[in-house]
């Protein structure tokens, strides 16, 4: 205990002094260079009418805000997911008695108090800059918002004493109905967290699709401008993206302490943990589609011009570029669990590997067809050669019925990836196994071709007929088949026989990579759409309300863009990367040194009773 | 031991079958007339499921620890980087001059509407004006020069006076690229999603004043054939705020220009 108080006390003076050099650097570095900054103004006087003010020295005001905003908004994502993810793994842990997804879970939240902090940090620097930059824009904003800002505030209160109560209350509620109380602070945990969020998505949407405002109490004009067309999609969209996050973060961390693990025992535990992880990352991917498709379809129906910047205007091969991110994404989260069927289950390599090709191919080629652009952006003489901007073969993928089907197929084949990774290394031995094995066949047999069908009749009826109810049959359809087939298989494997364990550890490192990198495709693909979101306003703070007149109101070409939202991912990655080693840093000094930090749920004591 | 030679053979094979379908798809794709850069995306189409298809029998990598470690994982993301910063630079993508020229035009047009523009255009007209009366007082001490029309024609642009009869409908036509007509209405064979009704021939169909009024006001008239859209409200109710009266007069004045039969531009429907 004592020694335990020393290393703790060394390592708060380690941080103290550390923090202290940064800041004193921090502070010298600004207070050198901040004559040779040029603080400019639109115009001659600091006064109230000032549009927009800007540091052109350190890439002007729109790059600092990309940077600051984009890592604000990931972090958030990342704050708002841990917690889902960790009470997700705490109900599993609760249900099933595994301790090692209660410990999981209580490490991840051990994150949230680092990870809140520099949240917090990145949305007060925001505020300022924003303040800063736009006071314009701001003060338009405040007035219409100013209640919700307050109730912003409220809910943080809110957020953070629950917060304490469930950090801090984590080892004394954990048996019987305190343990079931501790599940309902998690719950609330998550339902405030949910507000924290779709507050500030209110603010966001409004300048994409503001309504008329009409004069009333400021709660009434706050609400108003808060209930706009995009806000709702938008809030669901975030939410889905979040756990995606969350669940890609957890599997990146455990493919990289997998990657430098030293012992047999770190890698049985990371490897499960990046099982896990990409486990609910899948999830959440799952249904993503279907609320992207949500969000894109109220704001055609918004306003029909934003739409087509989007899709149909310079903004549309953006969504090719999203495509093929989406596309490595399925593969990568695919691939991950085939490489687990061949290395964690001996001997299933030679029984899975035809479908696994087969699957494979679907996907390689629902990928093709996702990334088909709908229009070519040719030059008039190709244009001309072709019969106009869309290729006579080409331009049948290119469509939104094409690519629906492909999206819908890919989130089968990945369903039924994990459906066959479950099943692995286990024989059914109930007496109707045959015939439930029969029924899921028809089930996903039938659900593909009807997929398929609605697909191509969607060419042949009118735009509306196919957008309110092909596709959405479509969406209805998928949900179905895994609505069926999980419990069905659940149920089969309740009295299955295990053929072969499953061994963990034994995953090659490039599934340690593979994690990585459906991390980082997660991560490419928000900066992405916050680039897309940004950019279909086009040049308006407030979309038809209020233009950007400063010098930056044009949207950015794609490349220059791809190179900002590479280097926001990296920023953000070392952002996690070092709350994640602040957060272990503690653990490692009690285990001493070569043991493995408490957040791969490595305690000895668990694998002792996970053994046994 | 044996598994090195066997994954050699494996990507030597699944090399070649890679590279013939890339070929294939390139020569495809060249055969049917596409823009290169979808050749191309082809070709790299075909080299993401070689890789995959690589890899999914590819044996172990050696386990790095410590630095090592670290610095293989930036080097996987500087890899990721450059593939991804490099693609989206090689896409087809737009020029930001063109919004950067569109957003000075408008801003302009909304500078020149306030105060603050009416009184910069009277100094620069009065400056013209001044000019102008310098030259002729010049020429009456010369006692008649060869010509007034080269200085006058000067100073009437330096002045920013209304362009003469024939720029107008170069101005409708510029509000009709600033205003984004052709994503909704085709013309001259170009632009348009079946949103609203080809242009071509609107000059024979519409007055000037009709023309206006549905620019103004969509739910005034209905194209014939168009009712589902006209119902949808697909034409925005936005450019009474965006435009100025005399963009909307060079627009219509474009539009009336439009007359050619031999495009079947429906009929307008009055509706208010």
């Amino acid at each position: 205990m004592r020694n335990h108080e020393v290393s703790r006390g060394r390592v708060r003076g380690w941080l103290d002094a550390w923090g202290l050099s940064v800041v004193g650097l921090a502070l010298l570095t600004g207070f050198l260079a901040f004559p040779g900054a040029g603080w400019a103004e639109d115009a001659a006087s600091a006064s109230a009418a000032v549009s927009y003010r800007d540091i052109p020295q350190l890439g002007g005001s729109r790059n600092i805000i990309w940077v600051v905003a984009q890592l604000h908004l990931l972090l958030a994502g990342f704050v708002l997911g841990v917690p889902i993810f960790a009470w997700l793994c705490e109900i599993v842990g609760w249900k099933t008695g595994e301790k090692r997804y209660d410990k999981l879970a209580k490490e991840f939240t051990k994150l949230l108090t680092s990870s809140y902090a520099t949240t917090a940090l990145f949305g007060g620097i925001l505020l300022f800059l924003l303040i800063s930059f736009y006071p314009k824009l701001m003060t338009y904003l405040t007035d219409i918002f100013f209640p919700s800002f307050i109730a912003y505030c409220g809910l943080f209160l809110l957020e953070t004493a629950t917060l304490y109560l469930y950090w801090y209350g984590w080892d004394t509620m954990q048996e019987g109905r305190a343990k079931v109380f501790h599940l309902f602070l998690g719950f609330l945990l998550n339902f405030f967290a949910f507000f924290i969020m779709v507050i500030p998505n209110s603010w966001a949407t409004f300048q994409a699709s503001p309504v008329v405002i009409a004069e009333g109490s400021s709660v009434a004009r706050a609400w108003a401008a808060t209930w706009n067309p995009t806000w709702w999609p938008v809030n669901i969209h975030r939410l889905i993206a979040n756990v995606v996050l969350g669940g890609y973060i957890c599997g990146a961390y455990a493919g990289v302490r997998y990657l430098s693990a030293k012992s047999a025992e770190e890698r049985e535990h990371y490897d499960w943990m990046g099982y896990v992880g990409n486990f609910i990352g899948v999830f959440g991917l799952l249904p993503l589609p279907f609320a992207g498709y949500w969000l894109m379809r109220e704001i055609y129906q918004y306003n029909q011009q934003m739409g087509i910047t989007l899709m149909g205007g310079f903004l549309s091969w953006l969504f090719i570029l999203q495509a093929m991110l989406i596309g490595v994404l399925f593969l990568g989260s695919n691939y991950y669990f085939w490489l687990g069927i061949t290395h964690r289950i001996p001997g299933a390599e030679a029984k899975y590997k035809k479908p696994i090709m087969a699957m494979l191919i679907i996907l390689l080629l629902c990928l093709g067809v996702w990334m088909t652009p709908h229009s070519l952006v040719a030059s008039l003489e190709e244009a001309r050669k072709l019969g106009g901007t869309h290729h006579p073969l080409l331009g049948v993928f290119g469509v939104m019925s094409a690519k629906m089907t492909v999206a819908n197929l890919m989130i089968l084949v990945t369903f039924m990836s994990f459906i066959m990774y479950w099943r692995a290394g286990k024989e059914e031995t109930a007496a109707w196994a045959k015939l439930a094995r029969a029924v899921m066949s028809g089930v996903l047999g039938v659900a593909a071709i009807v997929v398929i069908v609605l697909g191509v009749w969607g060419y042949f009826v009118p735009a509306i007929v196919r957008i309110n109810y092909f596709s959405v049959a479509q969406v209805l359809i998928v949900i179905f088949v895994m609505l069926t087939i999980t419990p069905l298989t659940a149920l089969l494997l309740r009295s299955a026989r295990t053929t072969t364990e499953m061994v963990w550890g034994r995953m090659p490192p490039r599934a340690g990579y593979a994690l990585v990198l459906n991390a980082v495709m997660v991560i490419l693909l928000m900066t992405l759409m916050g680039y897309a979101r940004s950019s279909s306003r086009v040049h308006w703070h407030i979309y038809g309300v209020m233009r950007d007149s400063s010098e930056y109101a044009y949207s950015p070409a794609l490349g220059y863009a791809a190179a900002f939202m590479s280097l926001n991912t990296f920023l953000f990655c070392m952002l996690v990367a070092f709350i994640f080693w602040v957060a272990t840093m503690g653990d490692k000094a009690k285990a001493g040194s070569g043991a493995m930090p408490a957040m791969a749920g490595g305690s000895p004591e668990l694998d002792r009773s996970k053994a046994h | 031991m044996n598994e090195q030679p066997s994954f050699i053979k494996s990507v030597v094979k699944k090399g070649v079958i890679g590279a013939v379908i890339g070929a294939v798809f390139f020569g495809a794709a060249t055969a049917l007339g596409f823009p290169p850069i979808f050749r191309y995306m082809f070709v790299a189409y075909a080299t993401l499921g070689t890789v995959v298809f690589i890899l999914l029998d590819a044996p172990a990598l050696p386990t790095f620890g410590g630095i090592k470690a670290v610095v293989a994982l930036l080097a996987f993301y500087l890899v990721l980087s450059v593939v991804y910063i490099g693609g989206a630079s090689l896409w087809p993508q737009y020029d930001p001059e063109d919004e950067k020229g569109k957003i000075v035009k408008l801003l302009e047009a909304k500078r020149r509407a306030s105060d603050q523009g009416k009184a910069e255009e009277l100094l620069v007209r009065a400056k013209a004006l001044s000019e102008k009366a310098d030259l002729i007082m010049q020429r009456l001490q010369t006692l008649g020069g060869p010509t007034v029309s080269a200085p006058a024609a000067g100073g009437a642009k330096a002045g920013g006076a209304a362009p003469a009869s024939g720029d107008i409908v170069a101005l409708g036509k510029e509000q009709w690229e600033l205003q984004e007509c052709y994503n909704c209405h085709k013309l001259y064979g170009q632009g348009g999603k079946k949103r609203g009704p080809e242009m071509d021939n609107i000059g024979n169909l519409m007055k000037a004043d009709e023309m206006k009024e549905k620019i103004l006001d969509p739910r005034s008239w209905m194209a014939e054939g168009f009712e589902k859209e006209y119902e949808k409200k697909k034409m925005p109710d936005k450019y009474k705020e965006l435009m100025e009266d005399k963009d909307v007069d060079a627009l219509v004045a474009f539009l009336a220009t439009l007359k050619n039969p031999a495009v079947n531009t429906p009929k307008p429907v009055k509706k208010k």
